[in-house]
């Protein structure tokens, strides 16, 4: 049984086709990765997939239930944690957690769910209207984790959350994953999801563009991340760089040695083997790939033009969350599980 | 039962609204204001319905309406609008729990409310009169607790059926003016277009049933019957859309059973008035429900 699966899944407004014909499976037990730039449709189907919008054509099934006659069923077994979302005000982080173990019958304590998450107990004692946009993330998350869920549905689970409250989130997602939970991971930000997600599907203007592992998307969109070291003397052209795990290609530009590879740790091994070869290594840097790279190879779109809708994303992204700088940051494919 | 767990959370946070309770000092402080008036030195000997017709003018014509519309009409939509709808819907909750449960806690905030203000009146009319008429009183109590509860609901119904907190402050808003500033002009150009003439003292049964189809013209009309004591509206329009001689449009000639003839039809008891609040508080809720169970929640 598919912990999700769409077919066929259309939702039109008026013209505008929010989500195009997209057939998806997310299996039991994976942490699925659902990648896309804002606007892309990624809410729009996990609104689907909580009842929350009905679908146009198509259908959708959670956990084996149907998305729409089943949904008592569907949220009985799922934890959600939407995007940008609003809490009650006057009410203490304890007392939502307390409602949130009620409403899904959970046997754990707030304090138990307060740990998971990282927000201190006297945090805890005062009301939400008070809270930062990193702290409402994470009690949020903490009530998507009551009542053990089957399937952790995140929708941009970063907004807000510094470079350390990410980490965390991610150590979150691993641990869910551990004890068998299905995690469908909604993100703009390619880098997050390559951190902790088996498979990744992107989702561009509606429509499912590719569904694939990590290891895959790196192979056949042929983007991945690049060393560039300038080297002084030695005969660098002589070090046997490609046999080296991890590296895909080696290039000369302008005298610089450029190294592309898709596993973050060819990086050190590469300076450490021209180093060891009596090369000298004036200086080197690295160029990550990013989200925009990803979308030029699988949807031959202008990189250009979907940069610029990226920065306006991002940008929204800013105001709301702050997580553009990190976003840059942590783009890049191999990046990720540093 | 997960519409009470929804409503318990939501009674607890909105019984903690500063708003709702300053709109009710401030009544009580006109209350209060008023009750010294009159017990230093003001005209006559004031009875238990005065009291009564007081807090109709400042509470049943406008602080109960607009307090139930205030604390209605974000119910529904302002959740859609923050998102925590969806938090709702994945703590397991579907959509009559949310409607139901808002409802219930909505409606039990006011009821506290109304419950409170006539708590004032009963305190006033203990100290004016010195005791409380039961037979009056309770009637009282019950009609004002359906006013708060009419309300309300059509505040709650409003926002189950708008997709924008700017549509349902529309809709609260439209429907406290539509009632009580342009109900009463309406109903007497239907009876012009019916009859050829506005209504005049005496008039036919259809249009005072008309009239009280409105919650807060049912209200009027049954306390001035309890009372007998005519209730006046917010805006006087009886002067102006009904053709009453200046002379005959005051006090007790203005009351229901000095303008239908022959006995009171049952639609225009007072008993029937607590039916048509009744409806109120039932029927715009139901609409509500029917339009948030179709509609896309984005």
């Amino acid at each position: 049984m598919a912990a999700i699966e769409t077919s066929s899944l259309t939702k039109r407004y008026g013209d505008v086709v929010a989500v195009d014909d997209v057939d998806l499976t997310v299996e039991e037990g994976e942490v699925f990765g659902f990648l896309g730039p804002n606007g892309a449709g990624k809410t729009t189907t996990i609104d689907v997939l909580l009842d929350f919008i009905r679908p146009t054509e198509g259908s959708a099934t959670v956990l084996g239930y149907d998305a729409q006659a089943e949904t008592d069923a569907v949220r009985e077994r799922v934890g959600i944690l939407p995007d940008g979302v609003g809490l009650y005000d006057r009410s203490t982080g304890y007392r939502h957690l307390e409602f949130a173990i009620e409403s899904k019958g959970g046997s754990e304590t707030p304090e138990e769910l307060l740990d998971r998450v990282g927000l201190d107990r006297e945090a805890a004692e005062r009301p939400v209207g008070g809270y930062s946009k990193g702290m409402t993330q994470r009690l949020t998350m903490a009530m998507a984790l009551a009542g053990d869920p089957d399937l952790l549905v995140l929708d941009e689970p970063s907004s807000g959350l510094d470079p350390i409250g990410i980490r965390e989130m991610q150590r979150l997602v691993r641990e869910e994953a551990e004890s068998g939970t299905t995690v469908f991971f909604s993100s703009h930000i390619l880098g997050q999801v390559s951190a902790v997600c088996d498979r990744v599907g992107i989702l561009d203007e509606g429509e499912l563009v590719t569904v694939d592992t990590i290891e895959g998307l790196r192979e056949s969109a042929g983007v991945g991340s690049r060393l560039v070291v300038e080297v002084g003397g030695g005969r660098a052209e002589n070090v046997d760089l490609t046999a080296l795990s991890g590296v895909t290609a080696v290039d000369r530009t302008d005298g610089d040695l450029v190294v592309s590879y898709t596993d973050a740790a060819a990086k050190a091994a590469a300076i450490h083997r021209l180093v060891d070869a009596g090369v000298e290594v004036l200086d080197f840097s690295t160029e990550e790939a990013t989200l925009e790279d990803l979308f030029a190879a699988y949807t031959g779109t202008d990189a250009a033009a979907v940069q610029d809708a990226d920065a306006e994303a991002g940008e929204r992204g800013d105001e709301a969350s702050g997580d553009g700088i990190t976003g840059r940051v942590a783009a890049g494919i191999g990046g990720g599980d540093e | 039962m997960s519409w009470q767990l929804v409503a318990r959370k939501d009674f607890e946070d909105t019984v903690r609204s500063k708003m709702i309770w300053s709109i009710v000092a401030v009544f009580v402080l006109l209350m209060g204001i008023v009750a010294v008036g009159t017990t230093a030195g003001g005209s006559g000997d004031p009875t238990a319905s005065d009291v009564i017709g007081l807090f109709v003018s400042l509470a049943g014509n406008l602080l109960i309406p607009v307090t139930a519309l205030v604390v209605g009409y974000m119910a529904i939509v302002g959740e859609r609008q923050s998102g925590s709808l969806r938090v709702l819907f994945g703590l397991s909750h579907n959509r009559r729990d949310v409607v139901a449960g808002k409802y219930a806690s909505r409606i039990s905030v006011m009821v506290l409310v109304a419950l409170v203000t006539l708590s004032v009146a009963a305190v006033m009319i203990l100290g004016i009169v010195g005791s409380l008429p039961l037979g009056t009183f309770g009637p009282f109590l019950v009609l004002t607790v359906l006013l708060a509860a009419a309300f309300t609901a059509l505040a709650v119904g409003v926002s189950a059926m708008t997709d924008t907190r700017m549509q349902a402050m529309g809709g609260a808003i439209g429907s406290y003016v539509g009632f009580a500033l342009l109900w009463h002009p309406f109903v007497a150009g239907v009876h012009y277009l019916v009859e050829g003439e506005l209504a005049g003292l005496d008039a036919q049964g259809w249009y005072f049933l008309l009239l009280r189809l409105d919650p807060m013209t049912a209200y009027r009309q049954s306390i001035s019957l309890l009372t007998e004591q005519y209730q006046w509206p917010l805006i006087g329009w009886t002067n102006i859309v009904e053709d009453i001689p200046a002379e005959q449009a005051a006090g007790e000639n203005l009351l229901l059973t000095n303008r239908v003839a022959g006995d009171l039809p049952f639609y225009l008891t007072e008993w029937f008035g607590a039916v048509v609040l009744l409806a109120w508080v039932v029927v715009p809720v139901a609409l509500g429900y029917w339009r948030f169970q179709r509609a896309d929640l984005n």
